[in-house]
């Protein structure tokens, strides 16, 4: 049997040729342009890229939900010995929800949320194995045992808002799930998840594909998740397929530039943060336009005069082929190393702590809730308890992180550090002014001292006002400078977030999302602020972007001699930025300390189980990592558990956790604090047996 | 819920008490209001007894206490025109005005919803076009003439319907003479589907493009009951909030569709009690309208709740 026979026989999924196109009023998309890849019987192949790389519309072709507009204009999608591009609307949904079924990105907006979660399971068994009410019912009784939602009989009467994100997903992965079909598609299913949901939805996919003995297309941006989930992987730029190969050999073989420049790209939990990220210079190119060359040549370090001229075709054996005319040889491909030599620049030492300089932030036993009323005179019957006792201290010049999963109260702290919340109790001084005592007048002359940075750049501009009025607009509010002062502020910062003066010209919508995110750093430096507060700051880019402006925000700090308190859901990105970490969780800062400490030797059970949650785009080490499970939900923040909020998802939690509250205290080194009764570093334990927090949890199972 | 609705309920009172107050005191600001309503050649001596039988010589707030006293006992006043209670001719006006716009705008509706509904699903076909270029025309035309071009072509060239609505005095004489009320209806259907139409499609596109609508797609269900089962109950919270807002039409009538087709309904008996300043009945009126328009809202809240379950009144 040939090669090409074999993979014919045993493929559940063969797409030959496919060429997607998306009509708009202007222009046409070519978001596929020539893919072909199979999936066989009980493979995980993951499919990774940027956006616009067209790895999610590779996904919605298959299964014809194309978005208006799109159609499939070429090339065949075999399934089951159909071709599913020329099969009849009707056929099509037969195979809809049966034959395939899908898992969506936002479980937030994926579920109706008019209609009950039973009712929904309940549609496509109904649909295609047309059993009566009752059985299918009991099916959907099933379907939410088999995907662990605690409860089941309860959770079919609720609607989709009365769950958490993690039991929506669970709920999607039913609905996909209820037809047995025999390829599951699931595109970005945890990207809207925290770390430590997604690694349980990923597990609880990975154990239900090989019970239930499907193939899964698993689309992702994330090459973390694909390095831990696929069997095989295929990247994908500009609407075609760059690199294919299988799992292992990909990340430890890396052919094509563009995955070797995404792999380096990434900033890593368990990597120290004393060098430049490589960041991908440009952006991706406009697919309605004709290609000529390959699509990354632009981009592209090992470019020739070839690469613009010729189009590089998928070359190679059937485990790993890349379409480059310069490919990494073995040993660039090998381990990420040679990437950083390209890039590394030796970086500024951190303000190291022993210079004792006065903070320039306090903040001090921080409390904020958020009331929760009934009856006719709303009564107050109790409160969110979104920040709790909070105290911390940045000194000049430093950046601190603080990481946490969704409700941990990272962003309302954030607000209140820039004075648009209030505290309840608790003070809060800049530079030995206590905000929280200032009246409205002053802290709007406090204001300039400390800037905010938003996550999203697509609504944090006006959409109708220019960047220069929007550069402008802090300085005339602040009655600073003149006509002429301000335009060559604006033109300066322009220049230091990379951007040309042009810019002031152009409306925010004229602009790529990591070219706003500049102009939102550039719109937070008109100032001159002391502090700045970026939360998520780079959690709405893809990861060639997010590296670009992770270095920008480095240098800016250089040059601007600013402190930054950076809040992310997302451990790397804080890890390269920050000096010194905060971990919140329910409200409580549970551990602080400098990165190396709290990475390196997590105190506190929590942050270990985040750590060890983090997927790490390198198969070897994330299939070997030991899983330290952060069980369940995350209790309502109205009532939080008594004595040390994390007991009950603490694996090490016992009698005293549940009556005594833990303070934070130093653990190792004056600088590490931990608020854990029961903390995971001994200080006499050396230093490299806890290199990452999973072994440091391992090795002291108590 | 009971509690949101005590508090409702409670705002809403005082909303009543404020428009009576406002109406109560711009009402008898107007000058020269006795004379208008006695007639010019009305000695000073019978102006004066009118004033002060009618209490006109107190300060202005003891009136608007009377009033209110009154107003507990369920009198909304007497007309001076009419000579007749306020609370009766109210009582014989509403319905017919009621019967008028109500009908009005529940076929409307019915036109409305499946017909924005295609216009979403055929978004920027030439079905979609021609209806929107329809509802525009049908929105922007003055009713007034709307009301006489249907006169010209269907009662007077066609002699289908007749001119003129219903004439009896009281509700019933609607229902003895239905064809008499076709094209007062129609007219004030085809400006309200135009007006619903335009809500319904674009509540529908916005809909239509949700993860839920894909979610739903991609279970292989058929794509009406994708429309009916999950986009449909979706769309309608902004056509319940134009319901909401239709609720005092149903009490004040259309005036000018009453008076084009003579049907004397709460919008003529409006018109002719400001024309002659009979102070009772646009203050009863105006007050039974704003409590309309303040129910009519309560219940598009309430109807939220009904048929979205994330919204929860506390």
């Amino acid at each position: 049997m040939t090669e090409a026979q074999r993979v014919e026989c045993t493929s559940l999924l063969r797409v030959d040729g496919l060429k997607t196109e998306i009509r708009q009023r202007h222009a046409t998309i070519r978001a596929i342009d020539g893919v072909s890849f199979s999936v066989a019987q009980g493979e995980t192949v993951g499919l990774v890229g940027e956006s616009g790389s067209g790895k999610t519309m590779t996904g919605l072709s298959i299964i014809g939900l194309l978005p208006p507009g799109g159609r499939v204009v070429g090339g065949r999608i075999l399934f089951l010995g159909q071709d599913l591009a020329r099969l009849p609307a009707r056929a099509m949904r037969a195979v809809r929800g049966s034959g395939i079924g899908v898992v969506f990105q936002d479980p937030m907006t994926s579920l109706n949320p008019c209609m009950t979660i039973g009712d929904q399971i309940v549609e496509p068994i109904r649909a295609h194995r047309e059993s009566d009410r009752k059985a299918a019912r009991r099916r959907a009784l099933e379907l939410l045992d088999l995907v662990g939602v605690p409860q089941a009989k309860e959770r079919l009467k609720d609607y989709p808002h009365q769950l958490s994100g993690g039991l929506r997903q669970r709920v999607m992965i039913a609905i996909a799930l209820s037809c047995d079909p025999k390829l599951l598609i699931a595109d970005e299913p945890t990207t809207a998840l925290d770390v430590t949901i997604q690694s349980e939805i990923l597990e609880l996919l990975g154990r239900l594909k090989a019970a239930l003995s499907m193939s899964m297309l698993l689309i992702t941006h994330d090459l973390g998740v694909i390095a831990g989930h696929a069997d095989r992987v295929i990247v994908m730029y500009a609407g075609r397929i760059v690199e294919e190969a299988n799992a292992s050999e990909l990340f430890a073989q890396t052919r094509h530039p563009y995955t070797g420049a995404l792999l380096a790209s990434i900033p890593e939990v368990d990597e120290g943060t004393d060098r430049v990220l490589y960041s991908i210079p440009g952006v991706p190119p406009d697919l309605s336009q004709d290609r000529q060359g390959c699509a990354f040549a632009p981009r592209c370090d090992r470019a020739t005069g070839r690469c613009e001229v010729d189009d590089p075709q998928l070359e190679g054996c059937a485990d790993h082929s890349a379409a480059c005319f310069n490919p990494l040889t073995t040993e660039e491909g090998s381990g990420r190393s040679p990437m950083h030599a390209v890039a590394v620049e030796p970086r500024r030492p951190p303000p190291s702590s022993a210079d004792k300089r006065a903070p320039l932030l306090v903040v001090d036993h921080v409390v904020k809730t958020y009331p929760v009323t009934t009856g006719v005179l709303r009564r107050r019957i109790g409160a969110v308890n979104a920040v709790s006792d909070v105290s911390f201290t940045m000194t000049q010049g430093e950046t601190l992180g603080l990481v946490g999963e969704s409700g941990c109260g990272k962003t309302t702290l954030g607000k209140m550090i820039v004075a648009l919340e209030r505290p309840d109790a608790g003070s809060i001084v800049f530079d030995g002014i206590d905000l929280t005592k200032q009246s409205n007048r002053a802290t709007r002359t406090m204001r300039r001292n400390f800037q905010l940075i938003f996550q999203d750049p697509y609504s944090s501009l006006d959409p109708r006002m220019r960047v220069g009025p929007a550069l402008r607009e802090p300085m005339v509010i602040n009655a600073i400078g003149n006509g002429v002062s301000r335009d060559r502020r604006i033109t300066e910062l322009l220049g230091d977030v990379g951007l040309s003066k042009e810019a002031v010209r152009y409306y925010p919508h004229e602009f790529s999302g990591g070219q706003r995110q500049r102009i939102g750093f550039a719109r937070a430096l008109t100032l001159s602020p002391r502090l700045i507060v970026a939360d998520e700051p780079v959690s709405a880019l893809d990861v060639s972007i997010r590296s670009q402006l992770l270095n920008l925000i480095k240098r800016l700090q250089e040059a601007h001699e600013l402190t930054y308190l950076v809040i992310s859901h997302d451990l790397s990105v804080v890890r390269y930025l920050a000096d010194r970490i905060g971990v919140m969780y329910l409200g409580k800062l549970v551990e602080i300390g400098t990165c190396e400490q709290v990475y390196g030797r997590p105190a506190h059970p929590y942050t270990a189980g985040l750590l060890a949650a983090v997927p790490i785009p390198d198969p070897a080490r994330e299939r070997a990592k030991r899983r330290i499970p952060v069980n369940g939900e995350l209790p309502s923040a109205r009532n939080p558990p008594s004595g040390c909020r994390f007991r009950t998802r603490c694996p090490r939690a016992q009698e005293r956790c549940t009556v005594e509250e833990p303070v934070l205290q130093a653990v190792s080194g004056t600088d590490h604090q931990a608020a854990c009764h029961f903390p995971l570093v001994a200080t006499d334990v050396g230093k490299s047996a806890q290199r990452d927090g999973s072994r440091a949890f391992g090795s002291d199972g108590a | 819920m009971f509690a949101y609705l005590v508090r409702r309920v409670g705002q809403a009172m005082a909303v009543v008490i404020g428009v009576s107050i406002i109406v109560f005191f711009l009402m008898h600001l107007l000058p020269g209001g006795e004379r208008a309503l006695l007639g010019a050649r009305a000695t000073p001596v019978q102006v004066h007894a009118f004033v002060v039988a009618n209490g006109l010589n107190h300060p202005i707030w003891v009136q608007y206490v009377d009033y209110m006293g009154q107003l507990l006992h369920g009198n909304l006043g007497y007309s001076y025109h009419y000579n007749e209670s306020v609370n009766s001719l109210l009582a014989a006006n509403i319905p017919k005005s009621a019967l008028l716009v109500g009908v009005s705008v529940v076929i409307a509706l019915l036109i409305a919803l499946p017909l924005g509904v295609i216009q979403a699903v055929r978004r920027n076909s030439p079905v979609d076009y021609v209806f929107t270029g329809a509802s525009f025309v049908g929105y922007s035309m003055p009713v007034f003439w709307l009301g006489i071009v249907l006169i010209g072509w269907f009662a007077l060239d066609l002699h289908w319907f007749p001119a003129e609505a219903p004439q009896g005095a009281g509700v019933g004489a609607a229902f003895s003479q239905p064809r008499a009320m076709v094209l007062p209806v129609a007219t004030l259907v085809v400006v309200n589907v135009a007006l619903f139409s335009r809500y319904v499609r674009s509540a529908a596109l916005d809909n239509l493009v949700q993860d839920y609508i894909r979610t739903a797609r991609a279970k292989g269900i058929p794509e009406r009951v994708v429309l009916l089962r999950h986009m449909l109950r979706n769309s309608l919270i902004p056509v319940v909030t134009i319901l909401g807002l239709s609720m005092p039409f149903i009490f004040s009538g259309a005036l000018i569709v009453e008076s084009v087709f003579n049907y004397p309904g709460m919008g003529l008996l409006f018109w002719n009690a400001a024309q002659i300043h009979d102070y009772p009945i646009l203050v009863g009126g105006t007050l039974v309208v704003s409590t309309a328009a303040v129910v009519g809202s309560l219940l598009a809240d309430l109807a939220y709740a009904a048929l979205d379950p994330r919204v929860r009144y506390v």
